[in-house]
């Protein structure tokens, strides 16, 4: 007889967003310190597009809370055995690295750079975190299925590396720069991501065993096996290895998003 | 730091009454709330933003066929190890001198991680106020002499309340006497301080075992997992983190920021 929090749309949001932005910050600064400078698209746009989920994700926290004129209140303690409290701290520590980072890749001068590449692998902590405690958070909680899932950070943060590798591939080629390496580098990235979810996810399943009925046999089963197994991972996977296949590059990376959508959705709505 | 008060709830003692249920309601000025027919005597089928204390009707088949109750007047536990208390962001959820739990409604904003976070499932999110709230453990009595509302109200001396010491004692010899009586399945529930979550400050003797009364037989920390949990995340963080690196180093493994 235990009961739900009763989070819904706005924390599915929440946590699809933060993971892009974690895993979009990081792509950025692996880009950044290993790539080359063909790569510097790659790199403003997973900064900046960082910042803009980044913001976007402390207005659906606050609007989700049941009194938001106090979400300030999250600032008044901090517990480091509570994934909610940390994550409040970390939020505001990663906004402002990813501030910093988008500024620094901004600006013309090339004296920023290795200040930016720097403060960039800081940062990747921090986006890392993003991505992935709000799995932690779940599995800390008394309901079943959640308080079982033992990686569920690891898979939030799997999705997230790849939902911010899509979303920067997407941007990329909505701004006409799919031709460039940065592009090809982010796909193949995103390739690496993909599969690392896929076994991720696969492990999250058989260490859950029967636990994880609620997601693969109950009414979010189809989504769970169609949305993001099937749409979400083997298809944009399938299509990448296949050589494109002849479908429009950016396919694969809008597939990976929807997944990475339906994923929070079905494990947020299990206890809706 | 003052001696730890506490509830001793002999379900053995219960006649289901309900007292306990009115006198909750009136001392804390909580309204009425429509009754949802779940096919039994109790009022709400589980505590909600407006019911803090529940007397439980559990039907029992006896040996001979005949239908019994159990009863059971449930409350917020109180644990010495609170999931509630260890989740809560802003700090509003804090214990008192007298080993209680309370959250302060000045200060919760509503995240109802809380709620999620109770393995008892006491806590609720009021939409009325935008925020969390339990049993107070009748704060401003206790801080006033006096005792809970519901142990004061009490006809037959089912809910008892004292210093946690003294009441588990008395627990004690009365599951002795009533196994003596041929109660045998009677037992303490979060009487004991080495039990899971510490002990209840609020703990019940029962005439069956938990499941049967809808607890859990064992309950736990929802907090416990979190450092595996943080390590498995950091260990998937490290694993991607390399494969982003092989997808983006230059052939030569030297970073050509100038080409």
């Amino acid at each position: 007889m235990l009961r739900t929090p009763e989070w819904h749309l706005l924390i599915v949001w929440y946590f699809f967003l933060g993971g892009i932005a974690g895993g979009a910050y990081f792509t950025a600064a692996i880009a950044d310190n290993f790539g080359s400078s063909r790569d510097r698209s790659v790199v403003r746009t997973g900064y900046i597009l960082a910042l803009l989920m980044i913001g976007i994700c402390g207005m659906l926290l606050i609007l989700d809370l049941g009194t938001p004129s106090r979400f300030l209140n999250m600032l008044g303690s901090f517990k480091f055995w509570d994934p909610m409290s940390i994550g409040a701290w970390m939020l505001g520590v990663f906004g402002l690295f990813a501030f910093v980072s988008s500024a620094l890749s901004l600006s013309p001068d090339e004296s920023r750079a290795a200040l930016r590449r720097k403060l960039s692998l800081i940062g990747t902590i921090f986006g890392f975190f993003l991505a992935s405690y709000t799995g932690v958070l779940l599995s800390a909680t008394a309901l079943p299925f959640w308080r079982d899932a033992r990686l569920m950070g690891a898979l939030f943060l799997a999705s997230g590396a790849s939902t911010g590798m899509a979303a920067i591939s997407l941007l990329l080629f909505l701004s006409g720069d799919a031709a460039g390496e940065g592009f090809k580098k982010v796909k193949r990235a995103d390739r690496f991501a993909m599969i690392f979810e896929m076994v991720v996810l696969a492990l999250f399943l058989v260490l859950l065993g029967s636990a994880a009925a609620p997601l693969t046999s109950g009414h979010l089963a189809p989504l769970f096996w169609g949305g993001l197994v099937t749409v979400g991972l083997v298809i944009p996977l399938a299509i990448d290895l296949m050589g494109g296949w002849r479908v429009p590059a950016i396919v694969p990376a809008v597939l990976v998003l929807i997944g990475g959508f339906i994923l929070r959705y079905v494990v947020v709505m299990t206890h809706a | 730091m003052a001696r730890t008060l506490a509830m001793f709830t002999d379900t053995s003692l219960c006649i289901g009454c309900r007292a306990c249920q009115v006198a909750c309601k009136q001392w804390n000025e909580l309204p009425m709330e429509e009754p949802l027919w779940t096919g039994s005597y109790q009022n709400q089928a589980h505590f909600t933003d407006k019911t803090y204390r529940l007397v439980r009707f559990i039907e029992q088949p006896k040996a001979n066929g005949e239908l019994q109750w159990l009863l059971m007047s449930d409350v917020c536990k109180h644990c010495a190890q609170a999931g509630c208390l260890d989740a809560c962001p802003t700090g509003a959820i804090y214990r008192t001198e007298y080993g209680t739990v309370n959250i302060n409604q000045d200060v919760c904003n509503g995240c109802r991680y809380c709620v999620s976070s109770c393995p008892f499932g006491v806590v609720a999110f009021n939409h009325d106020t935008g925020r969390a709230n339990k049993c107070t453990f009748c704060n401003d009595r206790i801080h006033n002499g006096l005792g809970p509302a519901c142990a004061k109200t009490c006809p037959t001396e089912s809910i008892q309340f004292g210093f946690r010491d003294e009441l588990a004692a008395k627990a004690d010899k009365r599951v002795a006497k009533l196994r003596e009586m041929g109660y045998q399945n009677a037992q303490l529930y979060g009487a004991d301080s080495n039990g899971p979550l510490g002990g209840l400050n609020a703990f019940f003797l029962l005439l069956d075992k938990p499941s049967t009364y809808n607890l859990p037989e064992k309950p736990l920390l929802p907090q416990r997992n979190v450092l595996v949990d943080s390590v498995l995340s950091i260990g998937a963080a490290l694993l991607v983190g390399v494969t982003a690196v092989v997808a983006f180093r230059e052939r030569g493994g030297k970073a050509d920021h100038d080409a």
